[in-house]
């Protein structure tokens, strides 16, 4: 075949010409590639990833010969006999065998190296496609040239157009996963970003002048940078950790760069490291951030448009904060007029929510609904069958109210289950680490009192604060045998749970380093922590002393100036004095949330703990705030006001993602379906089939305080009793440290533990025999476990098949596994 | 309406791979703000068996022996180095004490460390060092740090899915400072679904995972299925679908399953041959020695067992350690080298690392360390006339040693040194614990910036991802 004409040598000029110049820039590429590869782990066999890497040099054959081919075919549709057809057929082989070639090795790369995701699928079936392809048109070659049939040619002609294609796309997926999607497109001069400022949250367009941004814009405009920088990038690159040299913390270390130089070129973003990195996909290599999330197309925006702007960070801009931080002060919004016949402040606030939302009011929740929902919620107890009964029957228009007044009147139940929250929040237990060293001081008698006394919580705060010895063990925290960390110390333990509980706060990162979640410095971690000492402490960073001291204040001076020249105990008593002012609205803000969210299942803020992120309704929060200190910081009206509203009286909203309450688009409903507490169910166990615990485990009894009749309820509470292995398994905590909500979500541990655990297997087997002894017949039995457990009959199907184990004359055994079949129910466990 | 929209767009939001989790059962705490590495490492287990010597063992009574000093009256605590003669391993040049042949024949299947330097905590607390070990935290947290087992169930979970997948065996919690003990056996901020399935006493182990005493297989599975129907009839379609009620139901499942199966025989130690029982039966310990192997069959990914910690009782040698040692590593030597014999049978060695430690050493003279020694707590006469004052009685921090087979790890490898005389300290090799927790979940696949977030900040494996995994252990 003598193929080596003169149209031949051109095409192949063409062709040779075209391979160096992309083999060129892959090389390149793989270079790159190789040199940020480096220092990292291998751990494949490294001839098989030097075979992979060679993939995004090989394709360049395919690509070329088969287009070529493509092309080239267009020029023999008159004459199929063409002088250029031994020169198509050259190429149809070899674009076919370069294509297998490459398949293979990106097969090799795929799997040896990071790549993955759908733009991944999408290139590597074309790719293999374009492979089969290739190999079909060999055959047809053989066709057309056996018989030189019209439609073996027609066929062939098709088939090489199409595999022209399918190279293309393969080539162009397999571009935009090397150099990023818009490698291509961004620099076309109709280029349109796909997020455009208009759509922003931030907002772009007031930056958008024409010329130079003047100093106050650019301060802003570097802050709203560097928010997205200390929330995204910090944890790796700023003064805690610096990976690859890069610090993006401070002006001078941002321009400084990194190990391979400067990240950024003003004016430039194009030609900018840091925006190029951002902007791949997350599957790549050189994504960044490497780890967690990766920025969102508004903040990719943002950083572009920055750096195009020539990367303004005036000096100015250093004492502009790049956290969003709540107001101290309270504020008192303006009602709006009552609407739709809504009267209760809380259900206006949501009315105009729900408004803004486009959410409608549904029908507020049945009596029997209702009532066992505050039954729970209030005092932590189910009601009777009798209970049910009467608040059926009630017709008093007010009833609800009057009902949910009365329960929280039961002083004793109500402490008792309110006990519970507060001794995980105040890491308060009967035992647990340090009592053994006698490193740490339980709270018990002062707690329980506060809160069947109902005590104002701006008492509640500065007894807790400024304490005798009944309270002292919170601020006074775990005291431990032998040496601990710095930022453990039991002044800085203080300041940290001060911070947590009361605060809403986090100051546990800043007890170690400058925080990169807020902008608390570790000196003003420091400063807060002298104020529970009785010296004051030398400053230590990330448990190195430095020698310096950090001086005695409060975290907001517009609070008042703490002497530090006074003793511990004057310092706690102007602390506590100062913290609880009306003016320090974030602890009121603080308290509203964390009650808000025991009754509704997700605060108005979330993380309760984090007082600083953004509310879904700032004027409920600060209505609630305020109107608390108007009742005069009374606990019980604030659930009061909460537990009889409307938006409480919603149906419950069962979430299918629990990160759904997590995220910032949380959208409120109504209350959110919950887990019983460990407590809630055993109490529910106990009250209802037998006493789970008998006096001997009550580790603390009200009693022997003032002898209340109430209390006596005829069961020990779970609340009272040390933790132990079913109420671990059902989530109570260890109360080592402070801790405001509790995981409740199912496990296997703790199934197990319901399934076959001893503690309540024992007390559902002499419930069962109680329960013969007194009800006798199995239907009988099954209506009483019905009504008493779930409060409602059994339908006539569940009638049925209780009644199918049971039987007329039930032995214990059958009673005692439906005991435990209607407990496991989502029906009993659930607060809905 | 718009609020659908959100919530739609919400979804949209969430990654696949948390949805992913969900449906296989995660709880919310393990995929909120949970950070999955990028590099993969190769792994060489599957699975880790973690042989604790609760208590401090002293290296130079056990791994590491130095000179004998025999016991006379009158003799100086000073010149007391070993208090029992060394004995060969089947390791050319490598001694243990006395009392553990059996191991040292089996030492050409792993490897020996020395030089294990335990942290300055300052005043000693055992409960202090074992949350240091098993964490590789220093206590006191400001949030609860979970378990290396803990962390290996989540980011591993179970090889087998219905054995639980961190099994901890041989520690009560009704001791002294029983507290401070459950203080780490737990999975801390990670979420109670990764924490210890906590087997007290392997010879009551399968009351854990039977139906409860006195439950028939046919009333235990007559009440599912009663429990089954009535979930069907059960009002509770009103509030539709909802990860709580889910969950519940799940994990019921899961506990039916595991309860019901026949890998819950790997719990019945009495369906071992008798003479195998009788080889690992020195005890607790050495029966738990025998159902870690039993779980390894079964497929469990991390099993601790432990020779209990009580004050002042097995390894913790205030006096008598002489007498007391002797007992010791007769409850330890059978059992720990027929479980690496077995297991090396089996094939299973290759993919189990079985790792020996303690939380500290123990020595006549100091306490804690040379140059950082802290208060005393055991008087030590000068003159030694009583055969109880025998013994290492003091904590001692800078010299311990630790035991690794199989998993990938080197076979016949001796590493570290510590010194032939007082103090025996490390002087070759020093390695600490964060080296040791990054060696054992460099095993496992783990990548070192493993990490979590919480309360914003992120919690690695070890702290602030320190220390590296010792690659001269690994063959």
């Amino acid at each position: 075949m003598n193929m080596m004409n003169k149209d031949n040598l051109l095409i192949f000029c063409g062709i040779f010409f075209s391979l160096v110049l992309g083999v060129s820039t892959e090389v390149n590429a793989i270079g790159t590639v190789l040199l940020f590869q480096a220092e990292e782990v291998e751990t494949s066999f490294w001839l098989w990833k030097f075979f992979g890497r060679l993939h995004p040099l090989a394709v360049h054959f395919p690509v070329s010969f088969l287009l070529f081919a493509a092309l080239l075919e267009l020029f023999t549709l008159r004459d199929f006999n063409h002088k250029l057809r031994p020169g198509i057929t050259v190429l149809v082989w070899a674009g076919a065998i370069g294509a297998i070639v490459a398949v293979v090795l990106g097969l090799l790369l795929s799997n040896l190296e990071d790549y993955g995701g759908n733009m991944l699928g999408i290139h590597q079936w074309t790719g293999i496609g374009t492979a089969l392809l290739g190999l079909f048109l060999i055959y047809l070659l053989g066709k057309t040239k056996s018989n030189q049939n019209p439609q073996a040619i027609k066929v062939f002609r098709v088939t090489l157009l199409v595999t022209a294609l399918a190279v293309s796309v393969a080539g162009h997926f397999g571009a935009s996963l090397t150099h990023g999607e818009e490698y291509l497109t961004e620099t076309l001069p109709w280029y349109e970003p796909e997020f455009s400022p208009e759509d922003l949250n931030i907002d772009l367009v007031a930056f958008e002048t024409e010329g130079d941004l003047s100093e106050q814009k650019q301060i802003e405009l570097v802050g709203k940078v560097r928010a997205v920088f200390a929330h995204n990038c910090y944890k790796c690159h700023s003064v805690a950790k610096t990976k690859a040299e890069l610090r993006l913390d401070t002006k001078e270390f941002f321009f400084a760069g990194g190990e391979s130089g400067a990240v950024i070129v003003p004016g430039n973003s194009g030609k900018s490291d840091l925006v190029r990195r951002i902007k791949l996909p997350k599957d790549h290599k050189e994504s960044m951030p490497s780890k967690g999330k990766v920025l969102s197309n508004d903040e990719i925006a943002l950083i572009s448009f920055w750096v195009d702007k020539g990367a303004p960070w005036p000096a100015a801009a250093e004492d502009v904060s790049v956290y969003r931080v709540a107001e101290l002060a309270p504020r008192r919004p303006d009602l709006p007029a009552s609407k739709n016949g809504l009267n209760q402040p809380i259900d206006i606030w949501v009315d105009a929510y729900f408004e803004e939302e486009g959410i409608e009011w549904k029908d507020p929740i049945e009596d029997k609904v209702y009532l066992r929902r505050i039954y729970l919620d209030l005092i932590g107890l189910q009601p009777s069958t009798e209970e049910y009964d009467t608040f059926i029957k009630d017709s008093r228009p007010d009833k609800r109210a009057i009902w949910a007044r009365e329960l929280l009147d039961r002083d004793d139940d109500y402490a008792t289950h309110w006990m519970t929250f507060w001794n995980d929040a105040l890491r308060n237990d009967f035992t647990g680490t340090g009592y053994i060293t006698n490193g740490r001081y339980a709270i018990t008698d002062w707690l329980y009192t506060s809160l069947r006394d109902n005590k104002p919580y701006d008492q509640f705060v500065k007894q807790l604060l400024n304490p005798d010895e009944k309270s002292k063990g919170f601020i006074e925290g775990i005291r431990w045998r032998g040496d601990v960390n710095a930022s453990q110390v039991t002044e800085m333990q203080a300041a940290q749970n001060v911070g947590q509980v009361i605060l809403g706060l986090n100051l546990k990162c800043a007890s170690c380093h400058d925080s990169f979640v807020s902008d608390w410095k570790l000196k003003e971690a420091y400063a807060f922590a002298n104020i529970f000492s009785d010296s004051t402490l030398v400053v230590s960073r990330c448990d190195i002393p430095t020698g310096e001291t950090a001086g005695t204040k409060i975290l907001w001076e517009e609070l008042g100036e703490i002497d530090s020249t006074a003793n511990r105990a004057e310092k706690l008593e102007q602390l506590a004095n100062y913290l609880v002012q009306p003016a320090n609205g974030r602890l009121y803000r603080t308290i509203a949330n964390r009650v808000w969210k025991q009754l509704m299942g997700r605060g108005l803020v979330e993380p309760a703990d984090e007082m600083d992120n953004i509310p879904w309704s700032q004027d409920l929060l600060d209505w609630l705030a305020t109107d608390f200190e108007d009742e005069g910081y009374d606990l019980k009206e604030l659930i009061y006001k909460i537990a009889i509203s409307k938006a409480y009286q919603q149906p419950a909203v069962g979430v299918e993602n629990p990160l759904f309450l997590a995220d910032d688009d949380f959208v409120f409903e109504g209350t959110v379906v919950r887990r019983m507490t460990a407590e809630q169910f055993s109490d529910g166990v106990s009250q209802k089939i037998h006493p789970i615990f008998s006096e001997e485990e009550m580790k603390y009894d009200p009693n022997q305080l003032t002898v209340s009749e109430q209390s006596d309820i005829g069961f020990v509470r779970a609340a009272l009793v040390a933790n132990n292995g079913l109420l671990k398994a059902l989530g109570r905590t260890n109360r080592e440290v402070v801790q405001t909500s509790r995981d409740s979500q199912a496990s296997l541990l703790q199934a197990l533990e319901l399934t076959n655990g001893e503690q309540l297997n024992n007390t559902l087997k002499t419930g069962a025999i109680k329960w013969k002894e007194k009800y006798e017949a199995g239907d009988i039995i099954v209506h009483e476990v019905y009504r008493q457990l779930l409060g409602r009959d059994p339908h006539q199907s569940e009638f049925n098949i209780a009644m199918a184990v049971l039987g007329e004359e039930p032995e214990p055994e059958a009673i005692q596994d439906l005991f435990w079949a209607v407990l496991l129910l989502p029906e009993f466990q659930l607060i809905y | 309406m718009n609020y659908n929209w959100r919530r739609r767009d919400f979804l949209k939001k969430t990654s696949a791979a948390s949805i992913a989790a969900m449906a296989a059962g995660a709880p919310i705490s393990a995929f909120l703000n949970s950070c999955s590495p990028k590099e993969q490492i190769t792994s060489t287990a599957d699975t880790v068996i973690l042989l604790y010597m609760a208590g401090g063992m002293a290296h130079t009574e056990t791994f590491d022996p130095k000179k004998y000093t025999p016991f006379r009256k009158g003799m100086e605590s000073k010149e007391v180095l070993s208090t029992f003669k060394a004995v060969p391993t089947i390791l050319e040049g490598i001694n243990f004490s006395e009392g553990l042949e059996k191991i040292g024949q089996v030492m050409d299947k792993g490897s020996l460390i020395r030089s294990y330097v335990a942290a300055d905590l300052g005043h000693i607390l055992h409960t202090r060092h074992q949350y240091n070990w098993h964490t590789c935290y220093e206590p006191p947290q400001s949030v609860a740090v979970p378990h290396m087992g803990s962390w290996m169930a989540k980011e591993l979970g179970s090889v087998n899915p219905v054995i639980p997948a961190f099994i901890n065996i041989g520690q009560r919690f009704t001791v002294g400072e029983g507290e401070e003990l459950k203080a780490f056996h737990s999975a801390g901020f990670l979420g109670s679904e990764y924490g210890p399935f906590l087997i007290p006493d392997p010879t009551s182990g399968l009351d854990s995972v039977r139906p409860p005493v006195g439950m028939s297989t046919k009333r235990f599975e007559a009440r599912n299925q009663l429990y089954e129907n009535l979930l069907k009839e059960s009002a509770m379609g009103e509030f539709g679908s909802d990860y709580q009620k889910e969950s519940l139901k799940r994990s019921m499942e899961q506990a039916y399953r595991l309860l019901n199966s026949p890998e819950a025989k790997a719990f019945d130690l009495s369906l071992e041959p008798k003479e195998k029982y009788d080889i690992y039966n020195t005890g607790k310990f050495g029966l738990g020695c025998l159902m870690a192997k039993r779980l390894v069959d079964q497929g469990a990914r991390f099993i601790s067992v432990t020779s209990e910690y009580e004050p002042f009782k097995g390894w913790d040698t205030h006096e008598n350690g002489h007498t007391r040692l002797t007992d010791m590593k007769k409850q330890i030597d059978a059992p720990i080298a027929q479980l690496i014999k077995d297991l090396d049978e089996s094939g299973k060695l290759d993919r189990t690392i079985v790792i020996l430690a303690s939380e500290f050493s123990r020595d006549m003279l100091t306490e804690g360390r040379p140059g950082a020694k802290v208060k005393d707590q055991v008087e030590v006469p000068d003159i030694i006339e009583d055969l109880k004052n025998y013994g290492m009685h003091r904590h001692f921090t800078d010299g311990c040693s630790m035991l690794m087979f199989g998993g990938g790890i080197k076979k016949g490898h001796v590493y570290g040194k510590t010194a032939d005389e007082r103090p025996c300290k490390s002087i070759e090799k020093p390695i600490k614990i964060a080296a040791i927790h990054q060696t054992i979940y460099h095993a496992l696949g783990i990548d070192p910036e493993t990490n979590f977030e919480i309360e914003k900040r992120p919690f690695y494996t070890t702290p602030d991802g320190h220390g590296e995994a010792e690659m001269d252990l690994f063959a």
